[in-house]
């Protein structure tokens, strides 16, 4: 490089570079779940499908300052946070498949795990995960290693009492955590300011002495500059953080053969499809500086890259009989 | 620590061998502490959900953590932790990752601790796949299987009854090596009745085997060690060649023994060579009360294991 270009330039330059790979990495993730809803319909996806459209900011922005040390520990709607930190996309829809070479040979689907990327797990418990986060930061911590985990969970697991257990602990024993609350406002198919008190969840780990922020969670910047802070200060040793993503699923919870049976206020609809995430993160691009040409060819790309993941994962096969009685620690049962 | 001084004896000797041995405890041993001062033995909440779950985390990451549960009755706290997760990772994870961590409780004491502090309940994980469920029935078992425990490669959960622990002999028993786990332990050899104990009960089935060889009665007494993996071989061996099976438990007899039962009518020749002549001797169906009458009665005595033993040879 020459050394006549100036920090500002290059700084330019990488933002530039970040604000696309942003804007790529969510419109992968988009695609993915598209396409995934629409092999369900058509029954190659196995179980359920819990889409995170609309948070696709969260998964993108949570992931990108996390190092390849760093663990992640997610939940039932973790297709996102799994593209996002890097998972083999082909192994990954395989998983979901249900066929032999998926990044669990096919028996998880959506409860993957992939030590690859260091995703310890995707718990079909609501909160079930937090406590392994806690344990897999106690190890770091430990071992010294300077890893940081994070565990993501929903508004809903605010109502679960290990996630309070795990806040107390990891505030006392300043564990490198940082828990990040996809905060979408429904738990299932229940409002969540019907079941709690105060919206804000912030109050929640503040009284743990957890130090909590709010982060609009539809802004990726806004996602990655908070989880990069959090993260370099639980590297630091300072300890824990909980961060609440304000966000919204514009689809619904779940579906099987088909969507759940969800109805949300037409306005409420509305006012976060007007907030689209990836349409923030393309107006973001653009003015880092990106080609507009550059930026509406990603979706096609992204959209072959799916596809071709779907065909790989179709023609591999299936497990047979006898792989139910494999041992996970090797050899027959 | 759960006041179980032999297991904090066998954590403290592991613990110089292996540095990647954690503790995890409301109360950690002052001795422990004190001679590894430092991020390995650690002081938690009174929290046990979080802790197990913590521990599977740790185990995932190359620790092994020893969780000290306090009491059996607490286990129903943390079985999302231990079912859902423990139990599951290796299966569910493709192998890829282990779970290598011992949770140790206390079953049963003799200090009316009441019910909620007074359970055989090892029979609930029997019915969960993955997990190792150890139950020794002398000091010397415990020693043995302790060892392997602390060495085990996949989640593994040790019941500890207390009149175990009170047992004499422990300098002898502590130099007992590691017990492979799914090796049932042949304590007397007999034609006539097979006895199957677990736990505390297997002083008192050895003392009614005892009693019953006085009265002409050949029995072969087995305990198990270990639920899970269970020895079904030799049990079955057993049970096909005397023809009548004795089951005991301090636990409840919907728990162990009727598991245990199970594996056995499953185990080629032994419904026909047993043909009925099979009983069951455990706790009542209740739950184990606090005044000290009713709480005796909830443990078998020996004298109900030789009615049981000379009843089925009745038949």
């Amino acid at each position: 490089m020459s050394p006549r270009i100036g920090g500002a330039a290059v700084e330019r330059g990488l933002h530039l570079a970040r604000a696309v790979e942003r804007f790529r990495t969510m419109c992968l993730i988009r695609a993915f779940e598209e396409a995934m809803l629409e092999r369900r319909r058509a029954r190659e996806v196995v179980g359920p499908v819990h889409p995170c459209i609309g948070q696709e900011a969260v998964a993108t922005g949570v992931c990108e300052p996390l190092g390849e040390r760093d663990l992640l520990v997610t939940n039932y709607r973790g297709h996102g946070h799994a593209i996002a930190r890097g998972v083999n996309l082909r192994r990954f829809a395989a998983e979901l498949f249900g066929r032999r070479d998926g990044v669990c040979g096919g028996v998880a689907a959506g409860h993957f795990c992939d030590p690859q990327t260091r995703i310890l797990a995707a718990s079909g418990i609501v909160a079930g995960g937090i406590p392994l986060g806690a344990g897999a930061a106690m190890s770091a911590q430990i071992r010294g290693t300077g890893a940081v985990v994070v565990c993501i969970l929903g508004d809903g697991a605010m109502g679960a009492g290990v996630v309070h257990e795990v806040l107390n602990i990891a505030a006392a024993q300043r564990l490198p955590l940082v828990l990040v609350c996809e905060h979408n406002l429904y738990q299932s198919g229940t409002r969540t300011e019907e079941v709690v008190p105060d919206l804000d969840l912030t109050r929640v780990a503040a009284g743990h002495r957890v130090p909590a922020a709010s982060v609009d969670g539809n802004a990726v910047d806004d996602v990655a500059t908070a989880t990069a802070g959090a993260v370099a200060r639980a590297r630091a040793g300072e300890g824990p953080a909980f961060l609440e993503m304000r966000t919204y699923l514009t689809r619904f919870h779940i579906q099987l053969d088909v969507p759940s049976n969800e109805r949300r206020p037409r306005e409420e609809l509305a006012q976060w499809l007007a907030r689209d995430p990836l349409r923030a993160a393309r107006d973001r691009a653009v003015l880092a500086g990106a080609e507009p040409g550059v930026l509406d060819a990603i979706p096609g790309v992204v959209q072959a890259e799916v596809d071709g993941a779907i065909e790989w994962a179709r023609a591999s096969a299936a497990p047979g009989p006898a792989d139910l009685w494999r041992d996970p620690a090797g050899g027959a049962r | 620590m759960s006041d179980l001084a032999i297991t904090d004896m066998l954590i403290e000797e592991r613990f110089a061998e292996d540095e990647t041995l954690v503790l995890m405890a409301t109360t950690p041993p002052a001795g422990l502490t004190a001679r590894f001062a430092g991020p390995r033995v650690r002081t938690f909440p009174i929290s046990e959900p979080a802790m197990v779950g913590m521990a599977i985390g740790a185990a995932m990451t190359g620790l092994r953590p020893v969780v000290d549960l306090n009491r059996a009755s607490f286990l129903p706290l943390v079985m999302d932790q231990l079912v859902n997760h423990a139990a599951m990772i290796p299966f569910l994870s493709n192998g890829q990752y282990q779970v290598p961590m011992l949770i140790v409780c206390v079953t049963r004491d003799d200090l009316q601790l009441g019910p909620q502090h007074e359970q055989c309940n090892y029979g609930l994980l029997m019915a969960v796949p993955g997990i190792a469920v150890v139950v020794p029935g002398s000091l010397a078992d415990l020693c043995g299987l302790a060892r392997t425990a602390l060495r085990a490669p996949g989640p593994t959960v040790l019941f500890v009854d207390r009149r175990i622990e009170e047992q004499r002999g422990i300098s002898a028993a502590m130099g007992t090596p590691p017990i492979p786990f799914g090796q049932a332990a042949r304590l007397r050899d007999g034609g006539d009745v097979t006895v199957i104990a677990v736990g505390a009960a297997v002083e008192r089935a050895a003392m009614a085997c005892a009693q019953a060889a006085q009265k002409g009665i050949q029995c072969m007494l087995l305990d198990p060690r270990t639920l899970a993996p269970l020895d079904v071989g030799a049990l079955g061996c057993a049970a096909r060649s005397t023809g009548r099976v004795v089951l005991v438990d301090d636990g409840p007899g919907a728990g162990a023994p009727a598991q245990l039962l199970a594996c056995l009518s499953e185990t080629p020749g032994v419904l026909d060579a047993v043909r009925g002549r099979v009983v069951t001797i455990a706790a009542p169906n209740v739950p184990v009360p606090s005044t000290p009458v009713l709480e005796r009665q909830t443990r078998p005595s020996a004298t109900r294991i030789l009615r049981a033993i000379e009843g089925v040879m009745a038949r």
